[in-house]
């Protein structure tokens, strides 16, 4: 399966991750509201997290049960944090 | 080793991920790591959420040191590149450039830490400590559990390097430094979402 | 990377192994599955002691205890117990049980010894990974055993130890034990998760050729599914216990009132407690499952519901954790999902039943130690399940929490329930670990006697519960409206002491059976799966060449066929123009 396959740039996923996490970061010295910057700012993290995930560690050209494997725990944790959290915001 | 060619599945079985063993193992036990994190950063957030007051109003900026933290983060960043560039070199047979790409992962991870122990002594020094409130609580504990797995990562990256300096790696059998990889990348993607979640929002 | 090595390889060394490295640090996951046994029966021991003395002081408070005079003044004095050593028994007999003893009884115990053998592997795929799983379990155990030694006592906030009770020493009145408990469970976590991820990959990667998904025992199934809630609900309470941890060491406040949320500990317990007690029911019902079948000369009713209902109570029960809290003041709103979700669950629970009753329907049963095992725990199963529809009502919960009501419906379960299984699974596999079988008189006696004291036991507990004699409580005597639950306390007492008694029965079998008993052939129970090709006990690397599997899992009494069974490397031959059925598969392999 690893023996041959097709590196993807990870120059350009390098390069796009260090420009996210600077736009992040100069994103919290703006005076936005909190509601637009923790969706703007969760929404990078997420990206980012997936580029690493699909380019670094391979998902992208992996088997879909791994795929499926690799984020099988995802759920749980919404399925917690969303339910607590009813506990103190409906 | 045998005739079998390692990097696949043992022969003669039915195999549902058609990965090696060693990959497959990592990837389920980064499923338990998912989760308990989630146990730490799903706290947190429930947390910040029952207890907004908790936290400074401008946000964790007044007390964290964003410009050295966000460094620190683009250095984890290159530690993560240069972890994929040494899978790359040993996959194609590059020993030479193996060998380099470890040792610069190496240097980066154990900086990234250094860094980190900075950054705790100098909140301490400023009298954010542990059982100052829920706020540095839930900062300690994720960040300090973030930076333990770090740790850990790095000594098991100078074993991989030093066997790979031994020359045990192939461009046939490269098990060790694949599965080294995947726990690197997994931590930085780890942090990504932390530094996001805990210093930035 | 020992993990592709064929299993020639390793006899052909040209070195024996010392005794260190065959029995002690033994990569092999039989002596693994063996030293597993071994450590989690000690504790089973242990934790029935403690319940001993429990039901001494339920029995009959005030009154001193024989053998009181052993234990240190700050337990017992003048042979009463005191209350704040009670506080300990309670937390630290479920602590054992639940820890020590059920969970790495299934899954420790069953997980190594089977897996391999039942998929016809050589064995796991991280042998030396399977090691440090039980090596890093030792020290957690004496952990938790030196808790009883250090200033202040062992812990005593239960089993659940909920917050802020177990979080500040102010109110507990116990620190150091506290923390041995936190610190011993996270490294018992660490222990199960290696554990799992070993179980998980190997079952995936490592069945032998021909054993497809659905050529899978159920047992195996079973403990797959486990592996996999095992991997992903102990993480949560590591989490959980390391904040408590902080809370109590380093002054940190994540379950304190204040800018805290006590509650938080419950959810995040509860979020793995309730997988948790899956984990420890789902193992039992595979080998229940294997065993009925077997007993009943019968292929499994309904194999592949059994295992979308495996699949479907483990995706269901990461959604209904909040059962546990119906008082605990949360947002009744959620508490009412978690009731639908609970309600639902019972579903493929039952669809379970109805499928071991179906197996058992029209065939020729033989009522061997393991089958008598295995019934009763369908009938103890079918009780403790029951009686967990009346808890799953919120209206009726908040009567009943905390009663003595959830202790017998816990007790059903795990006892009646688990247990039962484990004694069945025990001596079903015993042959083949032992290469002796146990005495099946005996066997039976053990069952009988533990039957019914254990009913009497446990089935008034319900009665209690209902006239609302709360859990965890010293004395009923000093609560009027208890008055009239001192009867039934000492019949359940006196019970108790019986069946705990009985228990020796079992001990002496197993210890005895070792070097006595009568030596057994590879399949004694003419029974179907691969393990059953191998000596008995097998081998290191369990065959000199893997099996090829040609047949579904419970093949007994095929149509056609002379023999009662028909192994899962056998091929059945081509019989001209009979009738298909019978075999899972629809016809001849």
């Amino acid at each position: 399966m690893e023996d041959t396959h097709n590196h993807p740039n990870y120059v350009m996923v390098w390069f796009a991750l260090a420009v996210m996490t600077a736009v992040e970061v100069g994103i919290t010295f703006l005076s936005w509201s909190k509601t637009a910057l923790i969706l703007v700012l969760v929404g990078l993290a997420i990206w980012k997290a997936l580029l690493v995930a699909l380019y670094f560690m391979h998902l992208r050209f992996e088997s879909r049960p791994l795929r499926i494997l690799a984020v099988a725990p995802i759920p749980l944790a919404f399925i917690l944090v969303l339910a607590v959290i009813t506990e103190f915001r409906w | 080793m045998s005739d079998v060619n390692v990097m696949k599945p043992m022969p003669h079985t039915e195999t549902g991920a058609g990965v090696y063993n060693e990959k497959l193992g990592i990837w389920v036990f980064l499923g338990s790591e998912i989760m308990f994190f989630t146990a730490l950063i799903g706290s947190y957030i429930i947390l910040r959420v029952g207890n907004p007051g908790a936290w400074p109003a401008v946000g964790p900026r007044e007390v964290l040191n964003i410009p050295i933290t966000a460094g620190n983060t683009f250095l984890l960043i290159c530690s993560s590149v240069s972890m994929v560039k040494a899978f790359a070199a040993i996959a194609a047979g590059d020993q030479r450039g193996l060998r380099l790409w470890l040792i610069v992962t190496v240097v980066m991870g154990a900086s990234f830490v250094g860094v980190q122990a900075y950054e705790y002594s100098q909140l301490v020094h400023h009298g954010f400590v542990p059982s100052g409130g829920i706020f540095p609580s839930t900062f300690y504990t994720m960040t300090g559990f973030h930076g333990f797995h770090v740790t850990v990562g790095v000594i098991c990256m100078v074993f991989v390097t030093w066997k790979a300096f031994r020359g045990k790696y192939t461009a046939q059998d490269y098990r060790g430094v694949e599965v080294i990889g995947l726990y690197w990348h997994f931590v930085d993607l780890v942090w990504i979402i932390l530094f996001t979640i805990v210093y930035l929002i | 990377m020992a993990s592709i090595a064929a299993p020639v390889e390793h006899a052909t060394h040209g070195h024996d192994p010392s005794f260190v490295r065959k029995y002690i640090f033994s990569t092999d996951h039989k002596i693994i599955g063996i030293q597993f046994l071994l450590m989690s029966l000690l504790f089973l021991l242990l934790g029935g002691l403690l319940a001993m003395v429990i039901r001494w002081q339920q029995g009959f408070p005030g009154q001193p205890m024989p053998g009181g005079g052993a234990f240190p003044e700050t337990m017992i004095s003048d042979g009463i117990v005191l209350p704040e050593f009670y506080n300990s028994l309670v937390t630290m007999h479920g602590t054992f049980m639940v820890f020590f003893a059920i969970m790495p009884l299934l899954v420790g115990v069953f997980g190594n010894y089977l897996i391999p053998l039942k998929i016809g592997a050589p064995d796991m795929a991280f042998p030396r990974l399977n090691m440090a799983s039980f090596w890093l379990a030792v020290p957690a155990g004496f952990l938790m055993l030196a808790g009883f030694w250090v200033e202040g006592g062992h812990a005593a906030a239960g089993w659940t130890a909920y917050a802020p009770l177990s979080a500040d020493p102010e109110w507990t009145g116990v620190s150091l034990g506290q923390q041995f408990w936190c610190v011993s469970l996270i490294v018992l976590g660490l222990s199960s998760i290696l554990g799992a991820t070993n179980y998980i990959t190997t079952v995936i990667n490592m069945r032998t050729q021909g054993m497809t998904w659905f050529r899978m025992p159920l047992s195996i199934w079973a403990l797959f599914i486990t592996a996999i809630l095992v991997l992903l609900a102990m993480p949560i309470l590591s989490g959980a216990l390391i904040m408590l941890l902080f809370d109590q060491t380093l002054g940190t406040t994540f379950f304190l009132p204040g800018d805290g949320l006590p509650i938080l500990w419950q959810h995040l317990f509860w979020f793995f407690g309730h997988p948790e007690v899956y984990i420890l029911i789902l193992p039992a019902m595979g080998f229940v499952s294997d065993i009925i079948a077997n007993g009943s000369r019968k292929p499994i009713f309904g194999y592949h519901s059994m295992v979308f209902a495996l699949i479907g109570i483990a995706f269901l029960g990461w959604i209904v954790w909040g059962h546990h809290m119906f008082q605990s003041g949360m947002n009744p709103t959620l508490g009412m999902t978690f009731m639908i979700s609970t309600m639902v669950i019972s579903v493929p629970s039952a669809i379970k039943v109805f499928n071991w009753l179906g197996t058992i329907w029209g065939g020729s049963v033989k009522f061997t130690v393991p089958m008598l095992n295995a019934c009763a725990f369908v009938a103890m199963f079918i009780i403790g399940g029951l009686s967990g529809v009346f808890m799953a009502s919120t209206p009726v919960d908040i009567y009943i929490h905390d009663t003595y009501f959830i202790v017998a419906h816990l007790h059903y379960v795990l006892f009646g329930g688990s247990l039962f299984a484990i004694f069945g699974a025990i001596t079903f596999w015993y042959p083949k670990m032992f290469g002796r079988m146990m005495n099946p008189f005996w066997g039976k006696v053990h069952f009988w006697l533990t039957f019914i004291f254990y009913n009497l036991t446990f089935f008034p507990m319900h009665q209690l519960g209902l006239e609302g004699h709360m859990r965890r409580i010293y004395d009923a005597g000093r609560y009027d409206f208890l008055a009239g639950t001192s009867g039934l306390n000492v019949l359940i007492s006196v019970s108790a002491f019986i069946l705990f008694s009985v228990q020796i029965i079992f001990v002496i079998n197993f210890i005895v059976s070792w070097f006595k008993g009568q030596r057994a052939p590879d399949n004694p129970w003419d029974d179907t799966g691969l393990e059953w090709t191998t000596p008995s006990p097998p081998p290191h690397g369990n065959w000199a060449t893997a099996p090829t599997v040609h047949s579904a899992p419970y093949e007994f009494s095929v149509p056609g066929m002379e023999a009662d069974f028909l192994m899962q490397d056998q091929q059945r031959e081509r019989q001209p123009a009979a009738p298909s059925g019978g075999s899972i598969e629809g016809g001849a392999s």
